[in-house]
């Protein structure tokens, strides 16, 4: 067996791999649609370049790269743009979250005030 | 008007600045930003209404609530003061005539306005210094006293407050001054005294003031902040 088709086999047991886990949590709901589905892209994505592994070197050697370079370059770009979402959500839950406990704590204010009032 | 005290951990002086600011004959709102001592309890015996937020938001976050608060409650006026007793009640009527007198929409208590002085380190004097300079930079104003947590704000900056204010260490001073003067309201400040902090602990440490001046430095160059609605006529 050759070294690319090896290369091929173990991206490709690792792209099913990653889908699989992905959907048995989904399924377990510890992750939202949302987020699986990224993950889902990324699992089939890592499949689908093992299967196109001979045209991925092909790509490799325009840019003077090895197909593991490509391949390794492509994950990083994934990686980076999947972190820079999640930081973005991360984000707007912070300042839900923080909207959210001032209306709880004007809320809880408005009740005492009426419990006064009303004696 | 209402007095707004936001308050974290606050369990020495909390009491004795209730009672002052009800003493000089106003109404007193203290924010409990999630403290873990007896902070809220202290405050409502003193007689303060008093909103507890359910976790730690920092002063912005306290703040913000504070200024719901008062435009829910009909408020056009609030003065906010800090709870460690550094700010003496007495400036208060101060600060709000300086309101009217000037038609400002915010007014900051500065401790060297006029050639005032206080105690401080000098890195901490110099930082103070180059923040008021980043202000001045705007054209609008000469602020000599940025961070200076004893201020009057009113309406229509009170309502855009309550919409947004930044709630990171230095947000609720620094950024909120230069966003307000940037966006044509005006903004003036008067001398005041203050006391040393009457007891508790800063909220800033040494790490947590660094990371503040970095963040400064590239809100103040990038304009990544928050905003707000330019000052209706």
């Amino acid at each position: 067996m050759s070294t690319a088709v090896k290369q091929a086999l173990v991206l490709a047991v690792g792209g099913l791999l990653t889908a699989g886990v992905i959907l048995r949590l989904a399924r377990r709901r510890l992750l939202t649609t949302r987020y699986a589905l990224g993950w889902l892209g990324v699992g089939l994505l890592i499949t689908v370049a093992a299967a196109l592994l001979p045209f991925v070197g092909r790509l490799g050697r325009l840019a003077n790269m090895t197909p593991t370079a490509v391949l390794l370059t492509m994950s990083s770009v994934i990686l980076l743009a999947i972190s820079v979402q999640l930081s973005i959500s991360v984000s707007l839950l912070q300042e839900r979250l923080r909207t959210t406990a001032e209306s709880h704590a004007l809320l809880a204010r408005r009740v005492e005030e009426l419990e006064q009032r009303v004696g | 008007m209402l007095v707004l005290v936001p308050a974290f951990n606050e369990r020495d002086c909390i009491a004795a600045v209730v009672a002052d600011v009800l003493g000089a004959g106003y109404e007193c709102l203290v924010v409990d930003d999630g403290s873990v001592d007896d902070t809220a309890a202290l405050a409502e015996a003193a007689g303060a209404a008093v909103v507890r937020l359910p976790i730690n938001l920092g002063v912005g976050g306290a703040l913000r609530a504070g200024f719901r608060y008062a435009v829910g409650h009909g408020h056009d006026c609030v003065v906010q003061v800090d709870a460690d007793g550094q700010h003496l009640a007495e400036h208060i009527a101060d600060l709000l005539a300086a309101l009217t007198a000037q038609r400002l929409d915010m007014v900051v208590g500065s401790r060297f306005a006029n050639g005032g002085d206080h105690p401080m380190s000098w890195v901490r004097r110099r930082c103070i210094g180059a923040l008021s300079w980043a202000i001045a930079r705007t054209g609008a104003t000469r602020l000599t006293d940025p961070t200076s947590g004893f201020r009057a704000i009113r309406e229509p900056l009170l309502g855009a407050f309550a919409h947004d204010f930044p709630h990171h260490y230095l947000g609720d001073t620094f950024e909120a001054v230069l966003v307000a003067t940037r966006r044509g309201y005006r903004v003036g400040e008067i001398p005041v005294t203050m006391r040393p902090r009457q007891g508790g602990r800063p909220s800033a440490d040494l790490p947590a003031s660094f990371s503040a001046m970095v963040r400064v430095c590239t809100v103040w160059l990038t304009g990544t902040t928050f905003d707000l609605p330019h000052r209706p006529d």
